[in-house]
């Protein structure tokens, strides 16, 4: 029921992930790292502290240096989404039929082709840079004015993808910052903010109107944005209605995706960084040691043989993200 | 004679290529095979099965499949070892539960989707990683990938990559750790029956 024809894949594939996913990438395995400093487990054998384990918790998670303002902006989100953003996104999804709303996203898509263009150059990408621009042309003019995407159609066989100039700031090394949600714009973190607010005010700078009216960004901000919400519903669900944490989730699956993307322009493919990497030490193997010796006796580690250590190794090997957990070889 | 065998040796090449082939296959894709075939099976069945048919039909598909245990462990993460023996059992359930109804109600129709796996399966120390497509007629294909761990002399799933860049379990661990870190277990296990209940209406 979740998943509706067109989006139907990528909805089935959130829906795969049972949870969690919507957009992320590999920071988030970070708190997750600490999970595998956890060395000194012996204390366990008093495992009656267990309910309350409540170790204060002011921290925020890792790249969240901002979490407790964030938490609020998403609540407010959350608000307006509730009362306004979604329902207005699916009335216009139920009212403007789909020809007109693929019409007017490929036109926004399609004027911010150049840009991609310009990012897949500064990226030193001269063939994906091509096409871009190839494909620009095409949608332009047969496509009339970008409003039917006959460059992606297999005459021409010239799909529309990503680029943005914070993927160009990740490309060159400059990390993402910390996170940052806002109301109404989304998960985002500072990098990518800020080259988005740079790369909003090249049009209306270098072009003038009508990029620099005021109707015209409201436009195109309003219609992308309902546009966005009504596709996205589905997976918005599957991603948070399974969430104990929908501010957390939301966060962990934005920045694995970003972390995932930046990973692939800088080394080529994003299996530099192997979901391998993270050595998924067993917390309960460690355990079995305590348990052994309190009941079960040799059975545990038998029947248990969730190894506890298979990683060290692969762990030493992640120049990638996901290696926070490199300092726990040392204990 | 000659002539023949240049017919015969390549002719008896190709027949023991299949064979060896199907050898090769890896031990690990087999759950894979499993869970995208019961999966296709909930989505034909859509609505004709109900949400408690697919549950049904797709609950053996993911204990057979999955290491719940080990993906529940290594949601919580370290403080796991300092969870009751009680909470852990509620929690691995729980999880159980949730994983289930996640796929009953997300896999509810079919509109010609279609799995394939990755014949290279990549192994690093006691994990190996399999690679899928999920391929729609309409929308791009979608990479999927699982990663499993030897339980018992069995290859389970302990962890699914959305778009080869999104951990599920990563993205979990995230999920829990607030809870967990401000109220323990009872508060995590409180907070998933709150979803089971939703899910189940």
């Amino acid at each position: 029921m979740t998943i509706r024809s067109t989006t139907s894949a990528l909805a089935v594939a959130i829906a795969l992930l049972a949870a969690p996913v919507t957009a992320a990438p590999q920071s988030a395995p970070a708190p997750v790292a600490a999970v595998g400093q956890a060395t000194p487990p012996v204390v366990a054998l008093a495992p009656v502290t267990a309910g309350q384990a409540s170790v204060r918790h002011h921290h925020h998670a890792k790249g969240d240096s901002l979490e407790g303002f964030n938490r609020v902006m998403f609540s407010i989100h959350q608000f307006l989404d509730r009362i306004f953003l979604r329902p207005v996104s699916m009335a216009y999804k139920k009212i403007v039929p789909k020809v007109v709303r693929t019409g007017i996203r490929h036109v926004f898509s399609n004027v911010g082709e150049p840009l991609v263009f310009a990012n897949d150059l500064l990226q030193l990408k001269p063939k994906r840079a091509i096409r871009t621009l190839a494909r620009f042309g095409v949608n332009s003019t047969i496509g009339i004015g970008g409003l039917l995407d006959v460059a992606k159609t297999s005459d021409f066989n010239l799909p529309h993808h990503d680029n943005s100039f914070g993927n160009t700031l990740g490309r060159y090394g400059v990390g993402p910052g910390p996170y940052i949600f806002l109301p109404l714009v989304g998960p985002n973190t500072l990098r990518d903010f800020g080259a988005g607010v740079g790369e909003g005010s090249v049009l209306p700078l270098t072009v003038g109107t009508p990029f620099d009216r005021a109707e015209y960004q409201a436009a195109q901000a309003g219609l992308t944005g309902i546009d966005l919400r009504a596709e996205s519903d589905a997976e918005l669900k599957a991603l948070l209605g399974a969430a104990v944490d929908p501010y957390a989730t939301l966060r962990s699956a934005f920045l694995q995706d970003r972390a995932a993307t930046i990973a692939e322009l800088r080394h080529g493919t994003k299996q530099t960084s192997s979901p391998l990497d993270d050595p998924l030490n067993d917390p309960g193997a460690t355990e079995a040691v305590p348990a052994a010796s309190a009941s079960a006796g040799p059975a545990k580690p038998a029947t248990d043989d969730l190894p506890a250590d298979p990683a060290p190794p692969a762990d030493e090997k992640s120049a990638a993200p996901s290696a926070p957990a490199q300092p726990s070889p040392a204990p | 004679m000659i002539f023949s065998l240049r017919y015969v040796v390549p002719m008896v090449a190709l027949c023991s290529a299949v064979p060896l082939a199907a050898q090769a296959t890896d031990p690990a894709r087999a759950p894979v095979q499993t869970l995208n075939d019961g999966l296709l099976t909930i989505m034909k069945g859509g609505s004709a099965l109900g949400t408690q048919g697919r549950i049904a039909r797709i609950g053996p598909v993911v204990d057979q499949t999955f290491d719940i245990g080990l993906i529940t462990r290594l949601s919580v993460g370290p403080d796991w070892v300092k969870v009751a023996p009680g909470d852990q059992a509620t929690l691995v359930s729980a999880m159980r539960r949730m994983t289930v109804a996640q796929y009953a109600s997300n896999f509810s129709t079919y509109g010609g989707e279609s799995f394939s796996i990755d014949p290279r399966v990549e192994t690093r120390g006691t994990d190996k990683l399999v690679r899928t497509t999920l391929s729609a007629p309409k929308g791009d294909a979608v990479p999927i990938g699982y990663r499993l761990r030897q339980s018992g002399g069995k290859w389970k799933i302990v962890d699914v990559y959305y778009k080869n860049a999104i951990s599920q379990l990563a993205t979990r661990r995230a999920d829990f750790a607030s809870v967990f870190a401000k109220g323990g277990a009872k508060a995590l296990i409180a907070h998933l029956d709150d979803l089971a209940a939703k899910g189940g209406r």
